[in-house]
């Protein structure tokens, strides 16, 4: 019994690696936020190609679809690989600017930005298929009722389709980012010493797992209180729709309420 | 009537191989008040969604004021083909099921499309926004959200909303088949008021007193045609064709 709490919960290198750990665990933060935001952003743009109206985007829409298949159907890894790989070979043959091969913005290093580009590209395919479905969840009347009031396909969009599409998709796109958290840890191939790097290490020095062990609460420190949240948000959507499904009567105007008095009002 | 709102001459609408609208002739004076009747499935509402491009016609011609709406930029089959913002800036609707922004309070569902399609400016738009939700009696309730509203009074929000684009016509799409019959009469009671003031409006409906009240003119539609059209007591109390008398017979009966 001891053996296996020593393996695990050995809480002298907790204490020695602490200052490592943390600053695993605030790489694979930094990883999961700005990939999780920028991939939020990118799916949501993903989603609105693939809506565009009238047969000349046709081949808009086609490319999107395409796109969207192509990266839900390939591991992440794999396009880690290849994005971590090729890039800056392009930026060597000067196919690429300096900048974009070889990304250095903010003061973070190369392999960072690729992790970022590669999670960009997965998760954006995961999550446009998320909004789409919120999209197509919005009754074809809210664009009819947009449309007729004279309206573009792209202002009903942006002022009344998406608006509540988003809504409904909050839980869903946070689920999403869960395993993009989890994921993330993926970039230790690329030579990034994050979360689950930093564990690997000091498993393989000291032949102890307690810095993984410790690794996995700091994932569950996050992920947890998500999961939570989204119930929470699940739970109040459906007190909301079944609160407002019957007709969504809430109290009865006085009849003929209205005409009366009021004709002749400025207009 | 004086000056034509609106002409179709042979508005023809298919949906695959079933033929909805099989060449629609049509004219409505400015001012007037058309009311169409008809057995569900006759294309009533599928000719109003023609008339405001939500369902671009096959065939045919639509005119409003002598503009030909079919010749729009592109000309060609399909949405392309149709001048659209001419028509829907020009025309508006009412549906039955309201359709209101649920995310967006009453005076902004009247708003929005104020600021963005006609670009005037907030408080010119909100202004605007609460004179004609005074006009249908909603004055004390600007800031609900349409779950918070009945059904009544959604249906009188979405009527101000179209009325906020200056409209020449509006086309009322069976607005009051969605609503409990204690609340129909504060929704057609606005629509008299309309019809008083001299709004041109096409409205298709089952509410056989207001037709009769209201409408200038009664189209009675079956299968895709007009069967017969006249002034609302010829149509309705004397009825020459067979299938009027049909139809009126089981509408009445109750």
């Amino acid at each position: 019994m001891d053996v296996i709490l020593e393996q695990y919960f050995d809480f002298s290198i907790w204490t020695e690696n602490f200052d490592a750990i943390m600053e695993g665990f605030w790489l694979t933060v930094q990883l999961s936020i700005i990939g999780g935001v920028l991939s939020l952003t990118w799916g949501l743009v993903l989603a609105l190609l693939r809506q565009l109206p009238g047969r000349a985007l046709a081949p808009v829409r086609g490319l999107t679809i395409a796109y969207i298949d192509a990266f839900r159907g390939i591991p992440m890894l794999l396009v880690l690989l290849l994005v971590s790989g090729s890039l800056g070979a392009f930026a060597a043959e000067g196919v690429l600017p300096q900048d974009i091969g070889i990304p250095r913005w903010l003061g973070r290093s190369d392999p960072f930005w690729y992790g970022i580009i590669a999670i960009t590209i997965t998760y954006g395919a995961y999550m446009a298929e998320v909004y789409r479905a919120g999209i197509e969840a919005v009754p074809s009347g809210q664009m009819e009722a947009a449309r007729s009031l004279g309206m573009s396909h792209g202002q009903a969009m942006r002022q009344v389709i998406v608006p509540q599409a988003v809504r409904k998709v909050i839980p869903p796109l946070l689920n999403d980012f869960i395993a993009l958290m989890k994921d993330t840890s993926l970039v230790s191939v690329i030579g990034l010493t994050e979360l689950v790097q930093v564990g690997r290490d000091i498993q393989s020095e000291t032949f102890n797992s307690s810095a993984l062990t410790l690794g996995a609460l700091l994932f569950l420190l996050i992920t947890i209180p998500l999961a939570r949240f989204i119930d929470y948000l699940i739970n109040r959507q459906q007190e909301r729709t079944s609160r407002t499904g019957g007709g969504g009567v809430a109290e009865p105007a006085p009849a003929g309420a209205a005409g009366t008095g009021q004709t002749g009002g400025p207009v | 009537m004086a000056e034509q709102m609106i002409q179709l001459r042979g508005v023809t609408k298919r949906f695959g191989d079933l033929e909805v609208l099989r060449g629609i002739d049509l004219e409505v004076g400015e001012g007037e008040v058309v009311c169409v009747l008809g057995p569900s499935g006759s294309g009533k509402s599928t000719l109003l969604r023609c008339i405001n491009m939500l369902e671009p016609p096959n065939e045919g011609e639509i005119f409003l004021k002598g503009h030909n709406i079919c010749e729009g930029p592109g000309s060609g089959e399909g949405e392309e083909g149709w001048d659209i913002d001419y028509v829907r800036q020009r025309v508006g609707m009412v549906f039955q099921q309201f359709n209101l922004f649920p995310h967006k309070s009453a005076i902004e569902n009247v708003s929005l499309a104020q600021r963005t399609v006609l670009k005037r400016g907030e408080g010119e738009a909100r202004t605007k926004a609460a004179a004609l939700l005074n006009r249908v009696g909603l004055a004390d309730k600007l800031d609900e959200y349409p779950d918070r509203l009945s059904g009544g009074q959604q249906q009188r929000v979405a009527i101000a909303r179209a009325l906020a684009m200056d409209p020449q016509v509006i086309l009322f799409d069976e607005v009051t088949s969605a609503l409990d019959p204690e609340l129909i009469k504060e929704v057609l009671d606005v629509m008299r008021e309309l019809a008083k003031e001299g709004m041109t409006m096409i409205v298709v409906t089952h509410e056989m007193g207001f037709a009769r009240d209201v409408g200038d003119r009664v189209i009675f539609m079956d299968g895709g045609v007009v069967v017969e059209e006249g002034p609302p007591k010829d149509v309705l109390d004397a009825p020459k064709e067979e299938r009027t008398r049909r139809f009126l017979g089981l509408v009445l009966e109750h």
